[in-house]
């Protein structure tokens, strides 16, 4: 195979000069043709490997950085779904009816049910301003495929010992697929539930598109902010 | 035209990008081979300079010709050449340490040449180390024809040097031991296959032209058990000797640097010395093989006096011919030296104790050879290995190790670095593969640096810089002027911490006022091993690098180890 230095540089995931300098010094099994290294792909990984370092061609690395990347709002917004009028009267009812409406068929929803309630346990998720962000404690890399966020608008508020004791009138139940995840789904989550204005725009109790677009427009400024 | 230029760039050829190792036995072959040739001919030439030079030798001014020899040699090598004077083995391994074996063109007929003359007109020095070196450059210009890497460079390199050997002593073991020992320090298969295939070139070249003979043969010896334990004495002796050769050679080059005169009158100084010691102890002049091979076959006739001071003379006009610019090796005066030592003990041994059968003088002066050559090399395999081979007498080799081995580390206590390493170990230039100063030295701060700082400009408010430290992985942030984008000082994560947390601070407090502008700094062009004593001397773990007053990155030593860790299994496997 060919590659060019700098090209060559980023499989292997080392300086420029170094490799050009193992190049010249043949510490490592490519040859050099003007600007060209040519190699065999089989040898240069098995020689990687065998000096704990990592190779991978340009392609197949692009596909890991997907993986790894943080999911926004407004996707996991998307795929959790806006539901109106849940019904119950206290945390434990209202969780109930809440998460029977969670699109995600494959899990266990007894479980997840325990498990947020569980969480609720410990302190409650109740946030302020009439505002909750049900969630299990671990996230659930195994039993989703994408973090999601499912907005539920209660059909009465209920006291759910919020930290400023008023009644809570919607849910963002959060499940993700790493804490990392988690963490930066929560920040922009209470991002947004600061701006009083954006709580006001959720006791109009919108419909998912304006819902989602407001949100968009939401994350759009805490982008900016951070740039 | 295009099959020409194919024609000039023989690395190009699909034959030889098949393997690299055949491609390097090739090398070898055609390298062992130019550089046997080399040692064939500047044998053939010292002798017939010896035939020409003959006749004058018994006219009063004799003497002057030592002088003009040097003077001539030392003229060549400064004017014509433009090359210093000295032996030419520590440059090899100068060159095999920081070049990766580069060395000129020029080098491979150059100290030919001048050795030719310093010797043939009646110095006291050796052909080997010219050989050495020619050979070293020939195989280090094949190799560049070949556009090999720096490893492959190294032991093409080496394969010369072995030829070299191997052709002018008729000695391939020895050949290739030096080779390993002296010039490499590194043994390894990937060295060894092609070296000895050199060595069997230079070797079987010089058997065709000069014949197949051993250079200095001699009658059967019988070792006693008493001669084994006088050995240890000799090895005393020996080692003396070669620490006495060793500092006086090195005194000899400090005096003479500090003399004011051009350096062929130097030279000429010190041959006319060499020339009147000559007058009197003859043994001293030239390279010394004709006596040796008296000396071994027990026919030196001279007295125990004589003979003790011709020790001294042959050190003193070795010294004197080296130290003072004429241009050899030390190689062949240590084989006079030692043999002389050998007999001189063999002496005081016959008069301390006449009732013992002591064995033949011949046998002490073989021992007394590999006593020096390993005392002087710290190479005790090249001294048992190239005693066994130019004397062909396999008999020897219990005494014959023991005083290779206590004369290697005798002269270890007194002088810890040989005498070929010792003016490249003083200006830390010796860089054996897989030791911290070759990783150290292979690594540049340029491979080091990490760039994900994120810069900040001095008159940024505190406000500002806290949405930044929010996306930054890094606790140091480096401070630049806005508009030349100097480099001005540094800020920490620490030196912010208490006002992080102070809102009214925000906007009262621009990053100009917190940095720290007593910073110390790396530059690109620095040594590692530099950058890491100021590092500890400091107690920092790391530093900004700058480059023209430009901040380039930071350099760590957690990034350091990695690397390091890196280079040095990348450096040390096979």
């Amino acid at each position: 195979m060919k590659l060019n230095l700098n090209d060559m540089a980023r499989c292997l995931d080392l300086p420029v000069s170094t490799v050009d300098r193992w190049i010249r010094q043949g510490r490592i099994p490519i040859h050099r043709s003007g600007n060209g290294c040519i190699f065999k792909e089989s040898i240069l990984e098995k020689w990687a490997f065998n000096h704990g370092l990592r190779f991978s061609l340009p392609n197949e690395e692009r596909k890991k950085e997907r993986n790894f990347g943080l999911t926004n709002l407004l996707p996991a917004m998307q795929v959790g779904g806006v539901f109106h009028d849940i019904k119950g009267d206290d945390v434990e009812s209202v969780l109930k009816s809440a998460v029977d409406k969670l699109p995600v068929p494959a899990i266990n929803k007894q479980g997840l049910y325990e498990r947020l309630l569980e969480r609720e346990a410990l302190t409650s998720t109740g946030i302020g301003k009439g505002v909750a962000i049900p969630h299990p404690r671990a996230s659930l890399p195994d039993e989703i495929d994408n973090s999601l966020i499912t907005t539920c608008f209660l059909e009465k508020p209920i006291d759910f010992e919020a930290v400023d004791d008023r009644a809570v009138f919607v849910m963002f139940i959060l499940l993700s697929t790493s804490i990392k995840n988690h963490l930066n789904l929560l920040s922009r989550l209470a991002f947004c539930v600061r701006d009083d204005s954006f709580v006001e725009f959720l006791r109009t109790y919108p419909d998912s598109s304006s819902l989602l677009s407001k949100i968009a427009d939401s994350e759009n400024l805490l982008d900016k902010v951070d740039n | 035209m295009r099959i020409l230029r194919r024609w000039r760039h023989p690395a190009s050829w699909t034959i030889f990008r098949l393997d690299d190792r055949l491609l390097l036995i090739l090398i070898a072959v055609i390298v062992g081979t130019c550089s046997g040739l080399a040692a064939v001919a500047l044998n053939r030439s010292l002798i017939a300079m010896f035939e020409w030079l003959h006749h004058f030798r018994h006219y009063w001014w004799s003497f002057i010709m030592p002088a003009i020899g040097a003077a001539l040699s030392a003229l060549f090598l400064d004017k014509m050449v433009k090359e210093g004077a000295g032996h030419g083995v520590p440059e090899v391994i100068y060159s095999v340490s920081r070049y990766g074996g580069l060395m000129r063109f020029r080098s491979s007929f150059s100290r030919l040449i001048s050795s030719c003359l310093t010797i043939g007109s009646g110095g006291s020095a050796g052909p080997e180390a010219p050989v050495v070196m020619s050979g070293a450059a020939i195989g280090s210009n094949i190799a560049k024809l070949f556009s090999l890497n720096d490893r492959q460079r190294v032991t093409i390199v080496g394969c010369g040097a072995a030829g070299a050997i191997s052709s002018i002593f008729n000695a391939p073991i020895a050949g290739m031991v030096f080779s390993i020992e002296v010039i490499l320090g590194e043994w390894k298969a990937v060295n060894i296959v092609p070296i000895a295939i050199a060595s069997v070139a230079g070797t079987e070249i010089s058997r065709i032209l000069q014949g197949n003979q051993i250079a200095f043969s001699h009658r059967l010896f019988h070792i006693g058990h008493l001669d084994i334990v006088a050995c240890i004495g000799l090895a005393i002796i020996s080692a003396v000797a070669s620490v006495l050769l060793t500092r006086l050679l090195r005194s000899m080059h400090g005096v003479s640097k500090k003399a004011p005169f051009p350096i062929w009158v130097r030279a000429a100084a010190g041959g006319c010395a060499v020339g009147i010691i000559g007058i009197f102890l003859p043994i001293v002049l030239g390279e010394g093989y004709h006596p040796l091979r008296t000396m071994i076959e027990g026919a030196y006739t001279q007295g125990l006096g004589i003979v003790t001071l011709a020790v001294f003379a042959k050190i003193l006009a070795t010294s004197l011919t080296l130290g003072w610019g004429g241009s050899g090796g030390i190689f062949a005066p240590c084989l006079v030296i030692g043999s002389l030592a050998g007999l001189t003990y063999h002496r005081g041994l016959v008069l301390l104790w006449p009732s013992v059968p002591w064995v033949n003088e011949g046998c002490f002066a073989l021992l007394g050879m590999a006593g020096l050559i390993s005392g002087m090399l710290h190479a005790p395999l090249t001294g048992i290995f190239l005693i066994i081979e130019i004397t062909g007498g396999y008999e020897v080799i219990l005494p014959l190790i023991i005083v290779s081995v206590i004369s290697t580390t005798l002269c270890h206590y007194i002088e810890p670095v040989s005498f070929y390493l010792k003016e490249l170990v003083e200006k830390g230039q010796l860089l054996r593969p897989g030791t911290d100063a070759r990783v150290l030295s292979d690594l540049s701060v340029q491979e080091l640096l990490e760039k994900d700082c994120i810069i900040v400009k001095q008159n940024m408010l505190l406000r500002d810089f806290i949405n930044i430290i929010k996306k930054s992985h890094r606790n140091y942030f480096p401070v630049e002027d806005e508009n030349t984008g100097n480099f001005l000082g540094m800020i920490h994560l620490d030196d912010i911490r208490p006002y992080l947390f102070n809102p009214l601070m925000y906007d009262a407090v621009v990053l100009g006022q917190i940095m720290d502008t007593d910073v110390k700094v790396v530059y690109l062009d620095d040594d590692l091993s530099e950058v890491l004593r100021k590092m500890d001397v400091n107690r920092l773990f790391s530093m900004p690098v700058i480059a023209s007053r430009k901040f380039l990155g930071m350099i760590s030593k957690a990034t350091l180890l990695d690397k390091y860790r890196n280079e040095l299994m990348v450096q040390t496997d096979l």
